[in-house]
């Protein structure tokens, strides 16, 4: 009658990218962690990639336009050659990176293979999130864990390149800037340019260089376009003020550096040229793809050496974000979950967080906040399911967490009127008890999922999937993630 | 006391009330306090009417000089309330950890000698009975007087205690009655929150004083019920004297031995928060009742 102590789940990671298109298939481990005397605590504890596919060339129809029929077939044909299908597939995300994620048809790919790649798979894309799934992969959120040290993982790909900062395994920081090897296009080990895209346009005038589609370029007049651009890229580990050319290229806020950064990890398809023992020395093996990535890879490294950055190697380069997302997107939450099975999953749930700083005293208060946000939100027309989040309880005391139980209830009159699930997310570790005083507070039975110590900000969407270990914990999936704490 | 040593002795008091002053733990009043009755060479005598308290530093504060890797120690530290990243003097802990040490001492000695208050009993609305140990001198020299009720305790349990519930609670000051003071208040109502919303049958709680964890064999074989817990002081460590235990059993009898008993334990703040554990071991209780068994038994069920 008790729960098994531990179970495998199978977790899927699909990366569309401006180049390039993989999937891998892992095996997760959950485990209790927590010994016999503690409330258990289910945690991650063994990953296991169980196939890699092939790197394909991310197909597509025309420049804007990802071919949604060729990627599915991806999918399904490294299905088959794994030994699986989508109904074995318990969790896991889609993840449309760099470039790719603003081609127009972007969200009808998520769509199509959502369906596709098992039930519980969750389509997430933008910027932040990619470059924390890369760190993840590449093994710079354990270095920094493991040393102790604060590492900043730049996964350099196609059209982007992308930072995440981690602080003692946490990802602390994210920017992204639009340097990438395939913003130049070249015949294949040849040296004539078939295409320019808008961001080395914009590099090209700034280092007053005229190039157009058609030239022919020699590896000297190439370089300073090239150098010029992993200048960039070094800038924004440097400082977080910008002029110039480094502004221009910045697709997001940049790296705030609260922390001073020192040890620094490439992962992305540019990578392997950045740990290379030489660089390219014509044009012949810059443009072996097609592209200059090698070269940007060679120029990265003279860049980040000569501004005195320390080097490490990661675990995996152009794998880093597949890996990263697919067995890394998961958190696993648990404490109060009293629901019917088919009300799982549950996606894009809206995170509002009603209380600003502490939590009023008294139930009729905490009502108020909280009918106050609700409306708020009804006025921009969001009808769905909300998650209320919360850091903790006025005090840890019984009374109090009685007390926001009850103005919790009060508050949400309207919304459960409609026959909605409550979701609490509470940092403190007070998920059990709260839980239990909203079951004893309400005078009927609540579809209720009430997760604790896990932290999420104002506006943050989750995913929550169904539930394992016997009802004790549920997959959860943060899918925007904002440092400005 | 030689002269030479004497003077050694001065300089040691001195050095170590401006370290304190300097870093704000002492005021200038408390200082000069001590330092007079060390120059006449007059024992030090408490300042009775002084409210000053001595505030320590947080544990997190780095205490090592020049670290190499202030980052590690820090997240070290983080995992654990041991003495670690302390820093030292030569050969010897630094004034602060020395200092902190005897006051987390002193604070575990209390735990274990002082009572749990009448205020407190009433206030919590609990009946009251004591061991076979009169004292805290017998208790701590003769565990097995913790272990059963005294006389008139067993005839009070006998007339007051609803017999043949689901669920009976005992609260025993065991090796801390800070323990009780402080987790009780949020443990207790959360338990019988939830035991009464699962609509399990359960007696009133009542206080045992100078008891140990097998009293619970005695109460029970009393009040029979099918599961008891003891809610139960724990030996009080330097790192908290607040940890409270919840030991639990189903239907002990003259063969039960420790492996029938099921324990969560480390319920204080820094642990298990006490209201967090009302509502876990409301699960628990809910698994031992429905399997019949407790502690290892219980496991073997999994
Ligand atoms: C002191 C102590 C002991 C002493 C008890 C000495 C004595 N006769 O008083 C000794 C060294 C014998 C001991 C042994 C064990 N202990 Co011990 N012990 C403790 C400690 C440090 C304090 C207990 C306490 O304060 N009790 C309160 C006083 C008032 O109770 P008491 O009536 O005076 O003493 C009884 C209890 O202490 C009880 N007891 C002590 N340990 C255990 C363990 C279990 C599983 C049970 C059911 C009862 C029990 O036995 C005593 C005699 O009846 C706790 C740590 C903590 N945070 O609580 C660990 C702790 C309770 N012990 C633990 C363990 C695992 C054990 C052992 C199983 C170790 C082993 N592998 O052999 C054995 C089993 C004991 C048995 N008889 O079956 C774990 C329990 C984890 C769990 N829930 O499964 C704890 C929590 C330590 C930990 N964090 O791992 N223990």
């Amino acid at each position: 009658m008790l729960e098994s102590t531990n179970q495998r789940i199978t977790s899927v990671g699909i990366d569309i990218g401006t180049t390039t298109t993989q999937l891998v298939i892992s095996q997760l481990t959950i485990e209790n962690t927590a010994s016999g005397t503690l409330v258990p605590r289910v945690e991650i504890t063994d990953k296991e990639v169980i196939h890699r596919s092939q790197i394909y060339f991310t197909p597509l129809l025309d420049r804007d336009l990802i071919n949604a029929a060729a990627v599915s077939q991806i999918v399904e044909s490294e299905y088959q050659a794994a030994g699986l299908t989508p109904e074995m597939i318990d969790t896991g995300a889609v993840i449309i990176t760099g470039e790719t994620a603003k081609k127009e048809n972007a969200k009808a790919i998520i769509d199509a293979l959502a369906g596709f790649a098992g039930d519980f798979v969750v389509a997430t894309a933008g910027a932040n999130l990619e470059a924390i799934y890369a760190g993840k992969g590449s093994g710079a959120a354990q270095y920094s864990a493991q040393r102790h040290q604060v590492t900043v993982n730049i996964d350099v790909g196609g059209g982007t390149s992308n930072y995440a900062v981690f602080h003692e395994g946490k990802a602390v920081d994210s920017s992204c800037i639009n340097v990438g090897g395939h913003l130049i296009e070249f015949d294949r080990q040849g040296d004539r340019i078939t295409y320019i895209s808008e961001p080395a346009k914009i590099a090209l005038e700034s280092t007053g260089q005229r190039l157009q589609a058609g030239e022919r370029v020699t590896l000297p007049q190439l370089r300073p376009i090239v150098k010029a651009m992993a200048e960039c890229v070094v800038d924004v580990l440097k400082t977080s003020t910008h002029v110039g050319l480094t502004k221009e290229l910045l697709m997001t806020p940049p790296l705030q550096l609260a922390q001073s950064i020192r040890k620094v990890m490439i992962s992305g398809g540019v990578a392997d040229y950045v740990y290379a023992l030489n660089g390219p020395t014509t044009m012949a093996e810059v443009t072996a793809f097609g592209d200059f990535g090698p070269l940007l890879g060679w120029e990265l490294r003279v860049s980040l050496e000569k501004a005195g950055f320390v080097l490490e190697k990661p675990n995996e380069t152009v794998r880093a974000t597949v890996i990263g997302t697919g067995t890394q997107s998961v958190n696993l939450s648990g404490s109060t979950i009293h629901l019917q099975e088919n009300t799982l999953p549950l996606r894009n749930v809206m995170v509002i967080s009603p209380f600003i700083s502490t939590i009023p005293e008294t139930p009729q208060k905490i009502a108020e906040v909280v009918k106050t946000q609700m409306l708020r939100l009804q006025v921009d027309h969001s009808e769905g399911v909300v998650a209320i989040a919360m850091r903790g309880p006025r005090t840890m005391s019984f009374a109090d967490i009685s007390i926001l139980a009850q103005g919790l209830l009060l508050g949400l009159e309207d919304y459960l009127s409609t026959d909605k699930p409550l979701i609490i997310v509470i940092e403190a570790d007070c998920g059990k008890v709260l839980g239990q005083c909203i079951s004893a507070s309400a005078n009927r039975s609540l579809e209720m999922v009430c997760i604790d110590q896990l932290e999420v900000e104002n506006c943050d969407y989750i995913d929550i999937g169904k539930p394992l270990m016997g009802g004790r914990v549920v997959p959860v999936v943060l899918k925007t993630l904002v440092f400005n704490r | 006391m030689a002269v030479a040593n004497n003077e050694l002795e001065k300089v040691i008091i001195q050095s170590v009330m401006e370290e304190l002053a300097k870093k704000g733990l002492l005021s200038q009043k408390g200082k000069d306090h001590v330092m007079s009755a060390a120059m006449m060479d007059t024992p030090i005598v408490p300042n009775t009417e002084s409210k000053e308290m001595v505030t320590f530093p947080p544990q997190e504060e780095m205490q090592i000089s020049n670290p190499f890797n202030a980052d590690a120690v820090k997240a070290m530290k983080k995992l654990t309330p041991a003495r670690i990243g302390i820093g030292r003097a030569g050969t010897r802990p630094k004034t602060m950890s020395l200092l902190r040490f005897l006051a987390d001492h002193a604070v575990a000695q209390d735990a274990v000698f002082l009572d749990v208050s009448e205020e407190f009993l009433q206030r919590m609305n609990l009946m009251s009975v004591q061991s076979a140990a009169a004292s805290k001198d017998e208790f701590l020299q003769r565990p097995d007087l913790g272990r059963r009720l005294s006389v008139e305790a067993v005839k009070t349990v006998s007339e007051k205690c609803e017999k043949n519930v689901q669920v009976q609670i005992l609260i025993v000051d065991g090796l801390s009655s800070s323990a009780i003071e402080a987790n009780i208040p949020d443990l207790l109502p959360a338990l019988m929150q939830g035991l009464k919303s699962s609509g399990i049958k359960v007696g009133a709680p009542f206080f045992v004083k100078n008891g140990r964890v097998w009293i619970q064999d005695h109460v029970a074989s009393i009040v029979n019920s099918d599961l008891i817990i003891s809610l139960i002081g724990e030996r009080p460590g330097l790192g908290t004297a607040e940890s409270l235990s919840a030991y639990m059993i189903y239907r002990p009898n003259e063969n039960t031995v420790e492996a029938d008993r099921t324990v969560i334990s480390n319920i204080h703040k820094g642990g298990i928060p006490p209201a967090e554990a009302g509502a876990h071991l409301t699960d628990v209780i809910k698994q031992i009742l429905a399997a019949k068994a407790s502690g290892v038994k219980l496991n073997q069920q999994k």
